[in-house]
């Protein structure tokens, strides 16, 4: 058994109750009444344009905002008690780190490990095999010695994904993966995704708003602007699901990107389906997209 | 070493007058150097220049009260704690710590009026207060103004210095490398930016002594930007920034003996050669290691 997988525990990984939350001053609210369940186990990719509530919803899981309204439980615990038992790893963007640091990959992937103990205490020997373990499972033991501004963008990825994992979470969230990957590295990424999650069990929720990001490695997906969109639409992750999430037309967003009808009806969760109605009307009248061409 | 070195350091009537100087000095060098990677890294050279000049403003103050010019070792603490006190306000205000309700005033304008502000206070209240101090001391250091009371001043913070360095290394570097994700780790981050400014402050009053105002910053930036030119890992950056910072503050005192030129900007000198000698080194590597590269492919190629 790997030192980085642990005990599973019951029950849903995340559950979003109601949660609403406004930001003082703002006209209206980032977050409306969210409920979704993050199943244990499960790769979930929120997806939702920019200014969508996307890292207003990352916030309140890590803890770094007060909840205003509504419920988070993490396996059953309060935001505060999943923090002090390192449940979620977190993988922020690439672009806020500083690469310039004379720092190895390793002793950046030790930085989590470290946090929190004693100056005078060095790493704990369980420490030190999870993060052995972090590096091999990203596959990036052979360049842990690698300064850590000489990675690609894949790479850097990787080295996040391995502090993460360091601390031994059973929760992996990553903010906005792909920015600054290549198509080769987001193809990779899909994978390792796969990989953990066949290695670890780890359930894993990805935020972004490139479609491409969350069709990557992800088996279920939730769109958010403000409120859920997803669960709302019986079809599913449509063109016009799509298309009135980012109030655009989605052809246009996305290119050539497929989505095929098996993601589209692993989209829906019915079990929190709701009647309410839509709070977003269309703006941009979806044109015939290619993910409708055969 | 030629006889004047030798002379100011070993004859009876002056050793008294110079060793507090080179003691002090290489406390200096001692207290700065992890501290200059950091200011290098987080790009806060322009803060700690603004902290370095506020302290003109601190020294104002301390004449106001009378503290500037006496050689009593209290007044050496008092001066010391009034300057230190002014300069952490003003990093503060620099650091944008202290909050700006407008949203308007960025950080860099911040720092440019700070700096203005401290140095025209500065000159105004010291010339009000006393008229026999050379203000020349104060902008640019004087080795023979330093006593045995300021070596042991630039001794506590020195050692103050590194043990809030080495106490908080861990949630420091975390932060300094990557805020966001340490915010998620639970560091908090306020806290850690408030005792850099702390740790700046008490740096650059260390400094001032030996460097005067103007030239204090430099021991808060050079070591670490000459090391970072060497080398990519963390112990040798830091290695190297400590060893720049001796060779510096030695081979600038020497030079200043021995060509009977100001301390503080010989010491300043000898940093901006031993930087500008890392730097080329460095360019001429990466170009030599570009070069190799280059031969490897195209031997590859041709078979």
């Amino acid at each position: 058994m790997s030192p980085l997988s642990r005990p599973s525990s019951p029950g849903p990984a995340i559950e979003y109750r109601g949660v609403t939350y406004a930001y003082s001053g703002a006209t209206a609210p980032a977050l409306q009444n969210v409920t979704l369940t993050v199943n244990s186990g499960e790769r979930l990719g929120v997806l939702g344009p920019n200014g969508g509530g996307k890292s207003t919803l990352l916030k309140l899981t890590l803890g770094l905002l007060p909840l205003q309204a509504g419920e988070i439980r993490i396996f059953g615990r309060s935001v505060r008690e999943a923090r002090s038992e390192r449940l979620i790893g977190y993988v922020p963007q690439r672009s806020l780190a500083e690469l310039a640091f004379p720092l190895s990959v390793r002793q950046v992937v030790e930085m989590s490990a470290l946090a929190g103990s004693a100056p005078w205490r060095g790493l704990a020997r369980d420490a030190r095999a999870r993060i052995d373990s972090a590096l091999d499972v990203v596959g990036i033991a052979e360049i842990a010695d690698r300064h850590i501004g000489g990675l690609s963008g894949g790479q850097f990825q990787r080295a996040m994904i391995a502090r993460a994992l360091a601390g031994g979470p059973k929760i992996l969230l990553l903010d906005e993966p792909t920015v600054g990957i290549d198509i080769a590295g987001q193809v990779q990424f899909g994978n390792l995704l796969a990989t953990l999650h066949e290695r670890l069990g780890i359930s894993v929720v990805v935020v972004s708003h490139d479609l491409r990001a969350v069709a990557a490695g992800c088996d279920r997906i939730a769109c958010l602007s403000r409120t859920l969109h997803s669960h709302t639409s019986p079809a599913g992750l449509t063109p016009a699901v799509l298309a009135e999430v980012f109030r655009h037309d989605v052809g246009a967003i996305f290119g050539d990107v497929h989505v095929d009808a098996h993601a589209a009806s692993t989209c829906t969760d019915p079990s929190h389906a709701h009647d309410a109605p839509l709070p977003v009307s269309i703006t941009a009248k979806p044109r015939t997209s290619r993910a409708e061409e055969p | 070493m030629t006889s004047r070195t030798l002379e100011y350091l070993t004859s009876p009537d002056l050793a008294g007058l110079y060793w507090p100087g080179v003691v002090t000095g290489l406390i200096i060098a001692l207290s700065t150097a992890a501290l200059s990677v950091l200011t290098v890294l987080k790009r806060m050279a322009f803060i700690g220049q603004g902290i370095s000049h506020a302290a003109f403003g601190g020294v104002g103050l301390a004449a106001a009260f009378g503290l500037v010019g006496g050689s009593a070792a209290s007044g050496t603490v008092a001066q010391f704690l009034v300057v230190f006190g002014f300069c952490f306000f003003a990093a503060l205000l620099m650091g944008g710590l202290v909050r700006d309700t407008s949203g308007v005033q960025t950080a860099d304008s911040a720092i440019g009026i700070v700096l203005v502000a401290s140095m025209a206070g500065g000159a105004i209240l010291m010339r009000t207060a006393t008229r026999n101090v050379s203000w020349e001391s104060f902008l640019f250091g004087d080795i023979l103004s330093v006593g045995w009371a300021d070596a042991a001043v630039a001794g506590a913070c020195a050692l103050l210095i590194l043990a809030l360095l080495a106490w908080f290394r861990r949630p420091l570097l975390f932060h300094t490398f990557d805020s966001a994700a340490a915010r998620a780790w639970g560091i908090n981050g306020k806290r850690l930016d408030y005792l850099l400014m702390l740790v700046l402050a008490l740096a650059t009053v260390t400094a001032m002594k030996l460097a005067g105002v103007v030239l204090a910053t430099a021991l808060l930036v050079l070591p670490g930007a000459t090391a970072l030119r060497l080398s990519r890992r963390a112990w040798s950056v830091l290695w190297l920034a400590h060893a720049a910072g001796i060779v510096g503050v030695v081979a600038g005192i020497i030079v200043s003996f021995e060509a009977d030129i100001p301390t503080g900007p010989s010491i300043v000198c000898t940093l901006t050669v031993l930087f500008a000698s890392a730097a080329t080194a460095a360019a001429f590597e990466s170009r030599a290691r570009r070069t190799a590269t280059s031969v490897n492919t195209t031997e590859r190629e041709t078979p």
